[in-house]
């Protein structure tokens, strides 16, 4: 928190500086709120697992979100959330400045959403037709517990591909605004360990470019590529080990809307080295879902996932470093009033190992925002 | 705000001492001017938080525009009505943000915008989802029922708008400088209402004369 009051501060210098330039608009503060609460059964396989040790299906998140335009073309935004009655943490934290009046061009700076993909960026209530997170964009890595990778010596579940309950610190820009967008991004962490303090000296380069040929159909392609083991865990290896500790993904993303459909879709391609293994480990997950609204207020959607592993050879012959999963998940979203929605929804996980191999869940949650 | 309520559109003829009369006597007028001197709040939008870059410059509704109807119309007001309307949407704003009609009218919903919009609306009067469509097309609903409709963009969150669905013909939209006029109202007691940004915010009781003529009725809104 204390970083976060002094990043606060940090930025507000900055966005007040930019800010010295004529306003032709009014001064505006914007306040968004969400809350969201889901009741399932218990996940045994953490299948739904968030970064802070709870499962998507059982979780109940506070969300406040907050936009202050303190001129024309300065903004500071800013998000708190608070899970299952937890500690409150700083999710989003940055200044947006466009230097050019007539150029879509924009510079954010702080704790900022990741430029990589396209579901990080999304609400998670609001915007997620379902109840789970992707499996490319979890919170965290299975329950196997992995002896380093977080410079902590204490086994810690492994990593996520993609992020998703946390956004990295750092700086971006932005480009494009009607059939081209490019997007860059030099932050701290990485795509699997985004963070606030930079623990190993590395810098995590990421873009991303949107093509938009028509109306409704978008389509991206992502890449990053960052240091990820922490130098206290970097400094416990052999001389000649050192230097192989990146992150790289590639992703491509595609959405489609059009009359009363929306279909996206992600497939995120990760290595990460790894300093004692002569090869990279390799995960590549795939999501597609689609929503269809069927009648005013209520729609139905479907989602499908999954998440693969590269092989490694090791005493019982060549296998898959970690257990590939498959998901499928289906459900409802009925909106009684504007601001509230309801949802219901079936998820069934499949996972070609561990000690849970086969987990359904139902699962209902509320939303409310204003 | 409080609920946009609009309770007794849907009132059919005023019974008993006050109902009006049509047949033999002269019909009236009613004009004045809505003064509005509220300062009507900005719609906002959510914090666009996972945004990449500035939102586009969009219009601001005119929420000055304001309605003044007749709570209980005449016998004989209540004929068929099959017109046609026209809600915009442009710069991520509906225009009009007001729109009267009256039962049996069809509102074109056009996008003049370069992105997808979805209009839909959950009001009890009519309750529908028109779907994503881009610019240059337009979907239509026909409203049937009497009543306030609330309108929206499942897209754009700060865009909204209001129409207003009479039974009768005895309502009129105030213009640029807040001015209306409501024609052919026959002699009898009625209740008029001045109506703003989704309130009724004035109601008063008046009286045609039976040689008709035109009544005076300015309001201001505060």
């Amino acid at each position: 928190m204390r970083a976060a009051a002094l990043l606060a501060t940090a930025l507000s210098a900055i966005a007040a500086a930019a800010g010295a330039q004529p306003s032709v608009e009014p001064r505006r503060f914007a306040l968004g709120v969400e809350l969201s609460a889901a009741v399932g059964p218990e996940d045994r396989g953490f299948f739904n697992y968030t970064s802070y040790e709870d499962s998507a299906q059982r979780l109940a998140r506070l969300s406040l979100t907050a936009e202050w335009h303190l001129a024309e073309r300065v903004a500071l935004l800013g998000e708190v959330r608070d899970e299952n009655l937890g500690t409150p943490r700083v999710y989003a934290l940055y200044a947006r400045v466009r230097p050019w009046r007539d150029r879509a061009f924009d510079v954010q700076a702080g704790l900022i959403p990741p430029v990589f993909g396209a579901f990080s960026r999304r609400r998670y209530g609001g915007d997620n037709p379902l109840i789970g997170y992707p499996l490319t964009s979890r919170g965290a890595g299975w329950r196997v517990r992995y002896p380093f990778g977080w410079g902590n010596p204490d086994p810690e579940p492994g990593l996520p591909l993609v992020n998703a309950l946390r956004w990295d610190t750092g700086v971006q820009a932005h480009i494009g605004s009607g059939r081209f967008e490019a997007s860059a991004a030099l932050t701290q962490g990485t795509l699997s360990s985004p963070r606030v303090h930079d623990d190993n000296g590395g810098k995590q380069l990421s873009a991303r470019v949107a093509w938009k040929p028509v109306v409704g159909l978008i389509l991206g392609a992502s890449g990053a590529r960052g240091e990820y083991l922490s130098r206290d865990v970097i400094g416990a290896l052999p001389p000649e080990r050192r230097g192989h500790d990146a992150q790289q993904a590639w992703g491509v993303d595609l959405e489609y809307s059009r009359d009363r459909w929306i279909l996206r879709s992600e497939a995120i391609w990760s290595r990460w080295q790894t300093p004692m293994l002569e090869r990279s480990l390799g995960a590549l997950g795939f999501t597609a879902e689609g929503r269809c609204k069927v009648l005013p207020g209520l729609y139905a959607a479907a989602r499908l996932d999954h998440l693969g592993f590269t092989h490694i050879d090791g005493p019982a012959g060549r296998v898959s470093w970690d257990a590939p999963v498959w998901r499928t998940e289906g459900g409802l979203g009925y909106v009684p009033v504007r601001h509230v929605l309801v949802k219901v929804a079936y998820q069934h996980n499949w996972r070609d190992g561990g000690r849970v191999r086969e987990r359904a869940l139902l699962t209902s949650q509320l939303v409310v925002w204003f | 705000m409080r609920a946009a309520r609009l309770p007794l559109l849907a009132l059919a003829v005023a019974a008993g001492t006050a109902a009006p009369r049509v047949a033999g006597a002269a019909a009236g007028s009613i004009r004045g001017r809505v003064e509005v001197t509220r300062e009507p709040p900005a719609p906002q939008a959510r914090p666009s938080i996972g945004e990449l870059s500035m939102a586009p410059p969009r219009d601001l509704p005119n929420r000055r525009r304001s309605v003044v109807y007749l709570e209980a119309a005449p016998q004989g007001a209540f004929e068929e009505h099959e017109g046609r309307a026209i809600m915009d949407q442009r710069h991520e704003t509906f225009v009009p943000y007001v729109l009267a009609v009256t039962v049996g009218t069809t509102v074109d919903f056009t996008n003049s915008d370069r992105t997808y919009h979805n209009v839909f609306s959950l009001s009890k009067p009519r309750r529908f989802d028109l779907g994503r469509y881009a610019t240059g097309q337009s979907k239509s609903v026909r409203f049937d029922r009497p009543g306030v409709v609330r309108v929206f963009c499942e897209i754009h969150s700060h865009m909204s708008a209001f129409i207003l669905v009479f039974a009768h013909r005895f309502f009129a939209t105030t213009d640029a400088d807040g001015r209306y006029r409501i024609d052919n109202v026959p002699p009898g007691a009625y209740t008029i209402v001045a109506w703003n940004d989704g309130e009724a915010r004035e109601t008063r009781t008046v009286r045609m004369g039976e040689d008709g003529g035109v009544m005076e009725q300015d309001f201001v809104v505060r």
